[in-house]
């Protein structure tokens, strides 16, 4: 299908063949995408994400908020920035330093490396790998061991008691996570995200993507239940509230980053936003069709649009829709408690992984009784009097 | 493969060949344990340059994100634990050690002399060919086709393990 969108693909490599950029070897390539993911997506992510947190929040208490530097405030990410980078380099005494220095980077490593996978646009996706789901469930692992490391280089019994909480939060709420992407797995048959967000696109007009389904949140009544699972651990998996023990500030402090201060505090917060991001994208293609909106086939649009005019559309309706989750997050944490370490275990273990596992048999049952078709197509041949011809 | 994707493999055998050694002699417990996680990831990225790349995924997934997480757990939360250095535990498990180490030499030298005929044997572009072949779907087929009553033995050994971790930390009343 030579759509219109494959065109920026194709004008992307066109446009390097024959200049010096073709010459480039592929690590330098590589080392560029990396400090454009660093540098124009998960950085200017964190800071701004800070602001506009601090922003919610101030407009859920019916307060002003950051409002000092700039217009509205939007530079004080900036400022906290300078300020971060010039407080003092301080290791606590007694402290273990060579721990406590590489803590914050695997907590960043781990986050940031997710966004390689993650598909922005149709053709704008770092690295469309093979096992693109496994592969950012894998790097965003190393948080785990970044925040334990931290809590306990610090020498503080409310940082240990924080680390060991946000350990023991982590390693559970990862099998309802991974449990509750299987369905879509299941589904689509890959473990690619491109593959995996093409097949949510959904348009009875167009007999190509006759087969094609609609977002598979909405694909079975399992996958319903899978979705809300998947946010819910996903929450748990970043430490956000209601799930935010590890740094339960009226009991711990500030819980496993109390002696952290200047750039290594900056670094974790700026890793635990990225985070969100990263689980809050991986929702969007897994379950909310990515780029995709219903309907809307930009490739035969009215009229022709230029290629990189579609591009640019998909990652608006893709950042729109992981935004607007994130956005969920945050309204989750000025609403809701926290849970109680016991509450917190219990509603993992006794809660959802019995239901995610009901999710993946329902789900397999569904594919086998109705040929892999989702409920709106079971829904259409019913109406159209059985005589579907897929 | 180029000079570049050699460079990354040689960095990945040092640190993976490093790590293991400082968890091998470190006499802090908590870096062994830190310097495993380090082999870890240079083992996935071995596996990546094998072709394995589910592989590659599940190490990182299971051994990084928990096995090293509850070690690091367990040696946390035992105090006398972390005190613990290498000569306290003394010689008694030198001998031991070492008529372990000797006795997977063969075991090793076959298994690589096998491998090293299986490689001269494949002319060079079907290896490449292999390599970047999907694995996901062919691991798949085999655990739940071919190997189905080993993978259900696994699971029943694992379920057993599981109620045997739940009887043993059950409240005593």
């Amino acid at each position: 299908m030579p759509a219109n969108s494959a065109l920026f693909a194709q004008t992307l490599t066109q446009w390097t063949q024959g200049t010096w950029l073709a010459t480039v070897p592929l690590w330098a390539w590589a080392l560029v995408s990396a400090l454009i993911i660093i540098y124009m997506l998960a950085l200017p992510f964190g800071g701004i994400a800070t602001y506009i947190e601090r922003k919610i929040a101030a407009d859920m208490q019916d307060r002003i908020g950051p409002n000092r530097v700039g217009p509205f405030g939007i530079f004080q990410f900036a400022a906290d920035a300078i300020k971060m980078i010039s407080k003092e380099d301080y290791v606590p005494p007694g402290g273990d330093r060579f721990l406590f220095n590489i803590a914050p980077v695997l907590v960043v490593v781990g986050s940031c490396a997710g966004f390689v996978a993650l598909p922005l646009g149709q053709y704008l996706v770092a690295g469309d790998i093979n096992i693109g789901i496994l592969y950012i469930m894998a790097v965003t692992t190393l948080i785990a061991p970044g925040i334990l490391l931290g809590s306990w280089a610090s020498e503080n019994k409310w940082s240990l008691l924080g680390g060991l909480r946000s350990a023991a939060q982590i390693v559970s709420y990862e099998i309802p996570v991974a449990l509750s992407m299987l369905p879509v797995i299941l589904i689509s048959g890959s473990l690619q995200v491109g593959e995996i967000v093409k097949q949510q696109g959904w348009n009875p007009a167009d007999p190509i993507h006759a087969n094609a389904h609609f977002w598979n949140v909405f694909h079975n009544p399992f996958t319903v239940i899978a979705f809300f699972i998947l946010f819910v651990g996903g929450l748990a998996e970043t430490n956000r509230i209601p799930f935010d023990l590890p740094e339960a500030e009226s009991e711990l402090v500030s819980g496993f980053n109390t002696e952290f201060s200047g750039m290594r505090f900056g670094l974790y917060a700026l890793g635990e936003f990225v985070d969100v991001f990263v689980m809050c994208a991986l929702v969007t293609t897994l379950y909310l069709g990515g780029w995709q909106l219903p309907f809307l086939e930009l490739d035969k649009f009215w009229i022709t649009l230029p290629s990189g005019l579609i591009a640019l559309i998909h990652v608006g309706f893709f950042m729109g829709k992981t935004l607007l989750l994130v956005f969920v997050v945050m309204w989750l944490r000025w609403t809701l408690p926290r849970l109680r370490v016991d509450q917190l275990m219990g509603l993992c273990w006794k809660g959802l992984v019995p239901i995610s596992l009901f999710n993946i048999v329902g789900t397999a049952v569904w594919m086998w009784a109705f040929k892999g078709q989702s409920m709106i197509q079971v829904l259409g041949s019913l109406f159209s009097g059985g005589s579907a011809s897929h | 493969m180029s000079n570049g994707m050699k460079l990354i493999l040689l960095i990945a055998e040092l640190v993976t060949v490093g790590s293991a050694l400082i968890v091998a002699i470190n006499p802090n417990i908590l870096y062994s344990a830190v310097f495993l996680l380090f082999a870890f990831l240079g083992v996935a990225v071995m596996y990546l340059f094998a072709g394995a790349d589910f592989l590659a995924g599940v190490q990182i997934v299971v051994y990084v994100g928990g096995v090293t997480i509850l070690i690091l757990f367990a040696i946390m939360l035992t105090q006398w634990l972390y005190r613990l250095k290498l000569k306290d535990i003394g010689s008694k498990f030198v001998i031991p050690g070492v008529v372990l180490a000797l006795g997977l030499v063969p075991f090793l030298h076959r298994g690589l002399t096998e491998l090293g005929k299986m490689i001269q044997a494949t002319p060079p572009e079907k290896m490449a060919e292999f390599a970047a072949s999907p694995k996901t779907q062919a691991i798949g087929k085999a655990l739940l086709g071919t190997h189905v009553l080993p993978f259900e033995a696994i699971t029943i050994l694992l379920l057993g393990a599981l109620v045997g971790a739940v009887w043993l930390a059950r409240p005593r009343t």
